[in-house]
């Protein structure tokens, strides 16, 4: 809404030869009580015609002065005789000028293009800002693809400013970085807010969307689907921007095993939010392919590198023989516990046969190779399992409008990389091949600055969100990463990121070159962003442009995880009937407890694991039929007891 | 126009310094007076024009000179000044009667104000004069035009508002201005004083915040108008010279019977003065007389000029 149509001009353009106007900077000044500051977009309004058209100008204001006319500071302390107290005495103001200066936008016409004219400067409406941003380009026609991300305000104009779906999430460019410093509530709550409003906003004829988030820390993430508090401010901009202020309609939960493996390692444990809480496990085939992220590069050399090729081509999965090491004996390799039997085997045949190697391998590669493999599901436990059992996303079945929240903040360095690793390649191969159940998957990944840094090793994660980066856009696969430390996050994945958003920002941080473009009144602004304001760099805004964006709809982490405690850890098997209550409620306790018995604890697991991948109709017969039967216990007939022989009559050592 | 202003370069004769007797009208004899704290400033706005004169040809080494004068009011609201009238205007001043017939058809083709500067002269001064002298003739017709302009925003003030006005000069050269009691002039020049004999003394000794004894002042020429008079001393002396914070107050003359009217008059309008003391009119050199809102119109005067 803007009430400034035919409204009076609030400046004056002014050039000088020291600070003359160019046709990308220009000057102007304003009454001290002008509505202007740093951020505020402003329209120029030419006065001598170019190509019989005057010339329009837009440009948003990066640097502001102010000065008296007082020719020396000292002239002051004369004449208030060096007490400031008496300055407010003065019967008069000393003239006082406030002097802007703005970088262009637009110019109209954009040929030729010539140095901004003088002219009256005016507060820009919302029309004009539209125009100012090329916004007009892609809001308006049969096919718009503007994504509201935040309402620019000056002067009394809300103007709900759009990116360009099209360069946002592919293909022309896309991903978004955001940065700023933590403890402010901006970078998760602004991911949360765009990936609302591009859940509402998300054109039609760009087919669906879906989002796959990554909560590396704390409770951030864990409550996307229930409802949080907003004030009005917040409610003005929602409808400023056409967005429900309301949570997720659609989110699903996945989180790894603690270590005794039935217990979710997730803040979000509460037994009255598990129904969208799915466990996530893999087996051996599912990390054998990624064994590069985990492995040591200086233990996993060619040779080790060409053994694990060969367990994961003729041995996992593969009904495998060796007539000649191990005889008659076939192996069918599907868990860790499999792999460590055939491993067993084959170097105790090795050692029979006093061999060095074993088809090219050479034994000590064996035993390498044997114990890096064997110690994955001890580092990983909880995520990989040595059952073999696997709980992951529905690749193939992901739903428009759905979050999957994937909860890997309790986990170890290399069970995060692992998870993001495989998710995300996962995601890629099935976007390649288009089957993935949607067109568009934003992925979220938080501590950018932490997996994909500008320096240090060059880890496959690294590798991944680079590939990621560079290439996602052509496949609908796009990166919404959040850093602290925009600087210290690789220059690759920043610059691919076609969208970027700037929260409140530390000191330092803006000292480092990546920000020498920007004014030290930007600057400035940036150093002292309040919560819920950005600045916003989009392919179509030639400058950066500052936007508000309301609070999420959403419970936030902290007050999520006091209203929903995480569950204590419980005994196995009330771990097992809160997993088979979320399938049929009516089970309880004593049933489970009776099903159990006196069965081994991974025997319960797997058959909880089983349930929960198979989702059966009748739990309680499928539970069941998972568990080897059990003997019933019977008495056993005594033999007859065979009567001792007796000894000769004249055993000489009888007594 | 480029190049220094013939007014920059002291073109046209100064003054001669001088004294004048004047009647003292409040006391016996000419005295001090401290202005009584506290000092509160009570000026609703501030009037001054400014002008600047070029030579832009010499025909036969007669001189023709483009002159542009301007004043303007500048009123105060919430200690912020702001314009409420100014008047500007351009002109040649031309001798026309030495200029030959084609120069003087050239410059009626200029579509420009002409002034004949020797119009007013008497027959005796238009003869063929010095070229310096002829400049002196033009500056100071510059010089009326630019008091006209003056006097008629002060005569406008008065005539709608009733408020205290800062006259920056004499208010005595329009009639209507010297009598209304809004008008305030304050002169800082001080090339002619009135005071003579013990009187300047008193007036050379004043201290910062004295104003001498009231004095009815009336200038010679019969175009201006008797009114009251007084010295005032905005700034500390010491290490200065005598005139150095020295203004001399004029305002309308009012009922001569009753001295302690007068008296009350001056220090209101003393008071009035001296809290103006601040802001500094720095860097201009005759910051120590001239108050802020005086340097502020010829701030503005000078930026439309």
């Amino acid at each position: 809404m803007s009430f400034i149509a035919e409204s009076p001009p609030l400046g004056r353009v002014v050039a000088t030869e020291r600070r003359p106007n160019t046709p990308h900077e220009f000057h102007f000044w304003t009454a001290l009580d002008s509505p202007v500051g740093i951020g505020t977009i402003v329209r120029v309004e030419g006065t001598v015609p170019v190509n019989g058209q005057i010339p329009q100008v837009y440009g948003v204001v990066v640097e502001g002065l102010s000065y008296t006319d007082l020719e020396s500071p000292l002239h002051d302390v004369l004449g208030h005789d060096g007490s400031p107290s008496t300055a407010s005495l003065a019967a008069t103001e000393r003239a006082e000028i406030r002097l802007y200066s703005a970088a262009v936008l637009r110019q109209l016409p954009e040929e030729p293009l010539q140095p901004v004219p003088m002219g009256h400067v005016f507060l820009a409406t919302t029309e004009d800002i539209a125009v100012a941003l090329r916004m007009d380009a892609y809001l308006n026609g049969e096919t718009p693809t503007g994504i509201p991300i935040g309402v620019y305000r000056a002067g009394g104009t809300d103007a709900p400013i759009y990116v360009d779906a099209d360069f946002l999430l592919g293909p022309e460019a896309a991903h978004l970085n955001i940065t700023g410093v933590s403890g402010l509530a901006t970078k998760t709550s602004a991911i949360e807010w765009i990936m609302s409003s591009i859940f509402t906003h998300f054109p039609k004829h760009k087919g669906s969307v879906a989002a796959v988030c990554f909560n590396v820390k704390g409770p951030d993430l864990c409550f996307l689907d229930q409802p949080g508090e907003i004030d009005a401010a917040d409610l003005a901009l929602y409808q400023a921007c056409g967005v429900t202020p309301e949570p997720f309609a659609s989110v699903q939960y996945f989180a790894p095993f603690k270590f005794d493996g039935f217990s979710l390692n997730t803040l979000r444990s509460n037994e009255s939010l598990l129904d969208n809480v799915s466990p996530l496990t893999w087996g051996l085939k599912e990390v054998l392919q990624y064994a590069e992220v985990l492995l040591n590069k200086d233990d996993v050399d060619a040779k080790a590198d060409a053994l694990i090729d060969f367990i994961r081509e003729r041995v996992v999965d593969r009904e495998f023989s060796d007539p000649d090491l191990l005889g008659n004996r076939h192996y069918t390799v599907r868990s860790f516990a499999d792999l460590e039997a055939w491993f067993k085997d084959i170097l105790g045949g090795i050692e029979r046969s006093n061999r060095e190697s074993w088809r090219t391998h050479h034994v000590a590669t064996i035993r390498k190779v044997r114990n890096r493999l064997s110690n994955i599901s001890t580092r990983c436990a909880g995520l990989v399992t040595d059952g073999g059992d696997v709980s992951d996303l529905p690749f193939g079945a992901f739903r428009d409008r759905t979050v999957y929240v994937v909860d890997v903040a309790a986990l170890e360095e290399d069970a995060q990389d692992l998870i993001f690793a495989r998710i995300v390649t996962r995601l890629r191969e099935h976007l390649e091949k288009r089957d993935l159940g949607v067109n568009h998957v934003i992925v979220f990944v938080d501590e950018l600055n932490k997996y994909a840094p500008g320096d240090g090793p060059d880890t496959y994660v690294r590798k991944m969100l680079l590939d990621l980066a560079e290439r996602g856009r052509y496949l609908g696969l796009v990166l919404f990463g959040a850093q602290q430390f925009r600087s210290q996050v690789h220059r690759r994945v920043v610059g691919n990121s076609g969208t970027a958003l700037y929260g409140r920002m530390d000191g330092d941080e803006l000292a480092t070159p990546g920000y020498a473009v920007l004014s030290p009144a930007v600057k400035t602004k940036l150093a002292t962003l309040a919560k819920g304001q950005l600045m916003i760099r989009h392919p179509h805004f030639t400058q950066p442009i500052f936007v508000r964006f309301p609070r999420p709809a959403i419970l936030r982490g902290r007050d999520g995880a006091e209203r929903f405690p995480q569950a204590n850890d419980v005994p196995l098997d009330v771990a097992v009937l809160r997993t088979l209550r979320g399938f049929e409620p009516a089970i309880t306790l004593a049933w489970v407890q009776d099903a159990i018995g006196i069965r081994e604890d991974d025997e319960v697991i797997r058959a909880r694991n089983a349930v929960v991948r198979e989702r059966p109709a009748d739990v309680r017969k499928f539970f069941l039929a998972q568990l080897r039967p059990i003997v019933t216990a019977r008495s056993a007939d005594r033999p007859a007891a065979i009567p001792i022989r007796s000894g000769p009559a004249d055993d000489p050592y009888g007594f | 126009m480029d190049g220094a202003t013939l007014e920059a370069i002291r073109v046209g004769s100064p003054e001669a310094a001088r004294l004048s007797a004047a009647a003292v009208v409040e006391d016996a004899t000419a005295a001090a007076h401290r202005v009584e704290a506290p000092w509160r400033p009570a000026f609703a706005a501030f009037l001054d024009g400014t002008q600047a004169s070029r030579v832009i040809r010499y025909e036969s080494g007669v001189p023709i000179v483009h002159g542009t004068v301007g004043a303007v009011i500048r009123q105060r609201q919430d200690r912020r000044l702001t314009t409420w009238a100014h008047e500007t205007g351009t002109a040649l001043y031309v001798p026309r009667r030495h200029l030959s017939r084609p120069t003087n058809l050239a410059v009626d083709r200029l579509g420009m104000t002409v002034v004949d500067i020797t119009a007013t002269l008497p027959e005796a001064e238009i003869a063929p004069q010095h070229p310096a002298a002829l400049l002196d003739v033009a500056v100071h017709a510059v010089e009326r035009d630019r008091e006209r302009l003056e006097q008629r925003l002060a005569e406008q003030w008065c005539s709608e508002r009733h408020d205290p006005l800062f006259v920056d000069g004499s208010i005595s050269g329009s009639p209507r201005v010297a009598s209304a009691a809004c008008a305030v002039g304050v002169v800082k020049s001080h090339r002619l004083l009135y005071a003579d004999g013990a009187a300047l003394r008193v007036v050379v000794d004043l201290a910062q915040g004295q104003r001498s004894s009231v004095l009815r002042v009336a200038p010679p020429s019969s175009r201006r108008t008797p009114v009251w008079s007084w010295y005032l001393r905005l700034r500390e002396t010491t290490g200065h010279d005598p005139m150095w914070g020295l203004v001399r107050v004029e305002v309308a003359l009012t009922d001569v019977s009753d001295p302690a009217t007068v008296s009350r008059r001056a220090d209101t309008v003393s008071a009035w003065i001296l809290a103006e003391a601040t802001p500094l009119s720095l860097p201009d050199a005759r910051w120590h007389t001239m108050v802020y809102g005086i340097r502020d119109c010829e701030e503005f005067l000078h930026a439309i000029r």
